[in-house]
């Protein structure tokens, strides 16, 4: 498929890539590591006018963290590299999980997080983490900056909340806490190189014994990333045994909405998304009891 | 073993470099002066009339240089069954009809790739719909659309085998096994998609580099189409990334680039895209399998009815030579002394099936595997032992087929047993853990000559230099397997040359000696290698007559070429080195250059196959009981290839079967939506990764083949078919399910258990 013509530029600060998105209007897209934009374009099914690359801005693939305020990723950190910063390994495991499983090391190499979740795929693998651990991002226009939960974010596939001339610039983690522990598990056909056809993200608060709060959030089951708000209100207050894994899991099971694709069936998506909504929960208790010791 | 000096080394691939660096020359890497880039329309519908073709508007197109329908082609039909002409069902481009979603309907070639591609989307083609039949079921039940006029049962081939007695044999047994088994299409998804560049000279001859297997069969059929003279068409097989089946006839866009080039007077090239690939491309046969076995209550078979449906798709393809194949492989591995076979290939409106990496084995001995698996639980005998108590042995009689003249079965399902710790794991593992056996049998090349070829079916030449070096030329095609490797050690091996002083060209019609037949059936190094051997024992005579002149030898001598020289081997001093050896014929022969031709031709070898590889194989899996995924922990597998002429290269082979066995067991299929294939990408054809592959250890059984090159015979076929049923009855020994219709997904396994 030929490509669409298209203006090429690689502006080197904030300011000019947002000054040039707002100029050049509809038809302008921004681009980080072009692991979504160009398989689209190649398929036809992006035709931009613009393309601003926003990998020449200096530090906007910063990563930067201290205890209190937490974890702060650039736009243009590559996956690559999410993988091999040891502050995220220790203190935000589920984002590794999830990272780690996306893609293969030539696609890591060039692909981004904020690239990942700016492209909202239902399937995208990082949102669920990264929306149970109360993720927020920020967005840059001419006229601004607005920060965002990342919770609120999603609209439907490909949408977002994001407007036209915006630029997301970084994404926040809240500071680790003492008792609180997340995971992302998922699952797909193949062990190597796939698509989830279902991911399942949990955070979770545990005190005296119980959980006192819960967030899970289910990927490739609906249009967007869902939070399974009644697993997790069911959650609340009881102990990790079988029983409170089953109500649990059954409940997520029934709150996703997935359909039947060439990836697996809907049936099988719910039942997947029970045995790992069990399993993420198990694991999430585990890490928010080590952080205890 | 015989001690060679090269045979049986691990001497590196001689495209492995070029390949590496990136270097190696592929079709589409190609560009000539004045290229043109060709597209080809393909049918949006599963079956219709069309009514019209409009292509003004794509000839109006800025770059569109050429546009072609049926209706600028002499309308030969063709297939690779020559000797059989009505089974020849297909035109390159449609005539009247179309049979499936992708059939060939028009072709643009312009100045680059898009242009063509905008242009295909300005031909107005007008269809009247028809019903389309999408399995075996409807399209063999009354009142069926007839895909093809001349085929009004839409069953183009039937094949029967009938010895023994199958009634008195049933009659005997004392356990009788019945199962249906069916089997999904899967993509050879080859990593090189089809690419062929078509030139024309001045004197309107044609050559065409093409990612092809077999490039004698395209030069017959590119003729025969074009009506033109087989030697007015040459074919160049550039380097190939791979076949495994689906390169072996003449295909739609080698034809227009060759009539394209022809009518433009300009180089047009055809690349294929993945997405075309999928959509269109040859499969391996979706097939239903019905099987009855009888046994003794000791595990002894005595019977066995097969009967099979291939679901062809729209034409035969090779779809005849596999109906055939799957009957002979239903009666290999084990003694069945009472069998009957029907093979039936169907027509369906779907793209057409054809040769696929086992051509009808992986199909036909999962179900004998599975069910010598079932059977031997059913009359508590260990897997195992029930082979090893039916295993085929050297000498045995296949009635109709063969004699097997090398069998190293038993030996490797003894092996495979051992190294893989079987009776210990089969009582000691873990629930959710399995392990299972698959074994196979494969053809060294056919003997049934469906090409109607006048040649031999393998020839080379070899010339030689007073200079110490060797030139090879042979039609054999490496597409990626190595056979330009392994036939230059063949021949240095019996020159005593080293790899380096052999000069090699290969796969090009208009340079190589005729014919060969080309790579498939697992038969380049038994005839391609028996061909070198010949030429160069030619060679050798000369060399020998020469030396034995000039040392006043006794006829008794025997002389040999070794480590470079030419010389007595009782008195090596009585010898010279090779260059000089040359250099004394060519002046006995007043300047004559020194070279000969060699070829082979299986005779008197039966109908199949001049020799069989056997081989047996256990995989262990762990199955994830909440899931259904299933992990394949371990691999091994033990076999009887006959002499190995290149470890690296046979453990090559073994790597790409089970990589091509996993995705076949657990993953791989094509996904149909009636007529139209529905998961046309990567992302959703799943095939096993780099990541995906398990561990693996082999050993190669020691035979020696007498009919096969240095003892050798095939390894390339044959190990695509042990793995899925050792897969199977490894997840049947984890988790109790017993999978009777490919591919086990998790959603089966969940189902189930
Ligand atoms: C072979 C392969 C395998 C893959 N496997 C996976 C997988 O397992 N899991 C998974 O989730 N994904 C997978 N992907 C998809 C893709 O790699 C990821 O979504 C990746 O994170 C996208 O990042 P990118 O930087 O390449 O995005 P780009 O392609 O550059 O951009 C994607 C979209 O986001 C927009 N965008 C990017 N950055 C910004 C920004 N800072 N501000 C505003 N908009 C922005 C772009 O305009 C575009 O619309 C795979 C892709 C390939 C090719």
């Amino acid at each position: 498929m030929r490509l669409p013509r298209f203006e090429y530029y690689a502006p080197e600060t904030l300011e000019a890539a947002l000054s040039l998105l707002e100029d050049r209007g509809e038809g302008a897209f921004v681009m980080a590591g072009g692991t979504d934009m160009m398989v689209k374009m190649s398929h036809g099914r992006l035709k931009p006018k613009t393309i601003i690359s926003l990998k020449s801005i200096p530090g906007m693939d910063m990563i930067s963290f201290d205890p209190a305020n937490g974890m702060m990723i650039g736009a243009t950190t590559r996956l690559a590299d999410i993988l091999t910063d040891l502050r995220i390994e220790t203190h935000y495991p589920a984002l590794i999980q999830a990272v780690q499983t996306m893609a293969n090391v030539e696609v890591r190499n060039m692909a981004t997080l904020a690239g990942n979740i700016c492209n909202a795929a239902p399937s995208a693998d990082s949102a669920p983490p990264l929306m149970v651990m109360n993720a927020e991002v920020s967005l840059a226009s001419v006229r601004g900056e607005r920060r965002l939960p990342l919770s609120d974010f999603f609209r439907g596939p490909g949408l977002t909340l994001m407007q036209a001339g915006e630029i997301m610039t970084s994404i926040h983690l809240p500071a680790p806490q003492v008792g609180r522990g997340a995971s992302y598990m998922r699952i797909s056909a193949r062990c190597g190189v796939d698509i989830a056809a279902v991911g399942v993200g949990v955070e979770v608060r545990v005190q005296s014994g119980v959980f006192s709060e819960a967030r899970i959030v289910l990927g490739a089951v609906a249009p967007v990333p869902l939070r399974a708000s009644g697993s997790e209100a069911s959650l609340i207050g009881k102990p990790l045994n079988d029983e409170t894994l089953e109500l649990v899991s059954d409940m997520a099971a029934h709150e996703s909405k997935p359909i039947s694709d060439v990836r697996a069936s809907a049936d099988y998506r719910k039942r997947m998304v029970a045995v790992l909504t069990r399993r993420a929960i198990t694991q999430a208790y585990e890490r928010s009891t080590a952080r205890h010791s | 073993m015989k001690e060679y000096s090269i045979i049986g080394k691990d001497v590196p691939r001689t495209d492995a470099e070029a390949k590496a660096r990136g270097s190696a020359l592929y079709t589409d890497d190609i560009r000539l002066p004045g290229m043109l880039h060709g597209r080809i329309l393909r049918s949006p519908i599963a079956h219709g009339i069309i009514r019209s073709i409009d292509t003004s508007k794509a000839s109006r197109l800025p770059g569109v240089k050429c546009v072609i329908t049926s209706d600028d082609t002499p309308k030969i039909k063709y297939g690779n069954w020559r000797l059989f002409p009505e089974t020849q069902d297909e035109y390159p481009l449609a005539v009247d009809k179309v049979r499936f979603i992708g059939d060939e309907v028009a072709a643009v070639a312009a100045i680059d790739r898009d242009t063509a591609e905008e242009a295909l989307e300005l031909i107005e083609v007008e269809y009247e719909e028809l019903p389309g039949t999408f399995d075996v079921e409807s399209s063999r039940a009354e009142g069926a659309p007839v895909i093809h006029d001349y085929c009004p049962s839409n069953v183009s081939v039937n094949r029967k085998i009938k010895y023994g007695d199958i009634e008195k044999g049933f009659s005997e047994s004392d356990y009788i096994r019945e199962d249906t088994f069916s089997f999904q299409a899967i993509s050879h998804a080859y990593l090189e998609p089809c690419a062929s560049l078509a030139q024309v000279d001045l004197d309107g001859r044609i050559t065409l580099w093409t990612s092809t297997q077999t490039p004698y069969i395209v030069q017959c059929l590119l003729a025969s189409t074009l009506g033109m003279r087989e030697n007015d068409i040459r074919i160049i097989k550039p380097y190939v990334g791979g076949g495994f089946g689906g390169k072996m006839e003449l295909r739609p866009w080698e034809f227009c680039a060759a009539l394209m080039a022809k009518k433009t007077g300009r180089p047009v090239k055809f690349t294929l895209g993945r997405e075309e690939e999928f959509l269109a491309g040859r499969r391996r046969h979706p097939m239903k399998i019905h099987s009855r076995v009888g046994f003794k209550k000791d595990g002894t078979l005595v019977a066995k009815d097969l009967r099979i449906q291939l679901d062809g798709g729209a034409y035969n393809a090779m779809g005849p030579t596999a109906t055939f194949l799957c009957g002979n492989f239903g009666a290999m591995l084990y003694r069945y002394p009472n069998y009957r076979f029907l093979g039936e290939h169907v027509y369906t409106n779907k793209p057409p099936a054809s040769a696929m990496r086992g051509f009808g084995a992986p199909q036909s001995l999962y179900a004998s595997e599975v069910q010598m698996n079932i059977a031997a639980e059913e009359l508590g005998i260990d897997p195992v032992d029930i082979r090893l108590k039916n295993a085929q042995v050297s000498g045995d009689q296949i009635p109709d087929v063969a004699t097997i003249s090398s069998c190293g079965f038993s030996e490797s399902i003894r092996a495979v047993a051992e190294m893989s710790g079987w009776y210990e794991k089969r009582k000691s593992l873990k629930p959710g853990q399995g392990i299972g056996i698959g074994c196979y049998s494969f053809i060294s090349g056919g003997v049934f000559n469906w090409f109607n070829t006048q040649y031999p079916f393998s020839a080379a030449e070899v010339r030689v230099f007073s200079d110490g070096t060797a030139h090879l030329l042979t039609m054999a095609s490496d597409i990626g397997q190595g056979s330009d490797t392994v036939l230059k050690q063949i021949l240095a091996e019996e020159l005593g040359l080293r790899m380096e002083d052999i000069r090699m060209t290969s796969a090009d019609t208009a340079m190589t000696p005729q014919g060969d037949l080309g790579t498939w059936g697992s038969r380049v190094t038994l005839m391609a290698g028996n061909a070198v051997i010949d030429a160069a024992r030619k060679i050798k005579e000369q060399l020998f007559g020469a030396i034995s002149a000039r040392f006043n030898l006794n006829v008794i001598h025997h002389v040999e070429c070794k480590n470079g020289r030419v010389q007595a081997t009782a008195r090596p001093d009585y010898g010279m080195s090779f260059g000089e050896a040359v250099a004394m014929v060519q002046k006995a022969n007043r300047g004559e250059p020194l070279f000969a031709r060699g070829s082979y031709t299986p005779r008197g070898k039966g109908l199949v196959t001049p020799a069989f590889g056997f081989g047996a194989q256990i995989a262990e899996v762990e199955v994830d009981r909440e899931t259904g995924l299933v992990k394949v922990k371990n691999m091994w597998t033990a076999h009887d290839c006959g002499t190995v002429i290149n470890p690296r290269s046979v453990e090559g082979q073994l790597a790409g079967s089970i990589q091509m066995g996993l995705g076949y067991a657990l993953s791989e299929q094509m996904v149909m939506d009636g007529g139209r294939t529905v998961n046309v990408d990567f992302a959703d054809y799943k095939m096993p990764t780099a990541m995906d592959m398990p561990p693996s250890e082999v050993v190669h059984v020691d035979t020696y083949e007498p009919e096969g090159p240095m003892g050798a015979k095939e390894t390339g076929e044959g190990l695509a078919s042990p793995t899925a049923p050792a897969i199977s009855e490894a997840v049947y020994h984890a988790t109790g399910f017993r999978c009777k219709d490919l591919p086990i997904t998790p959603e089966k396994i969940l189902k189930a258990i």
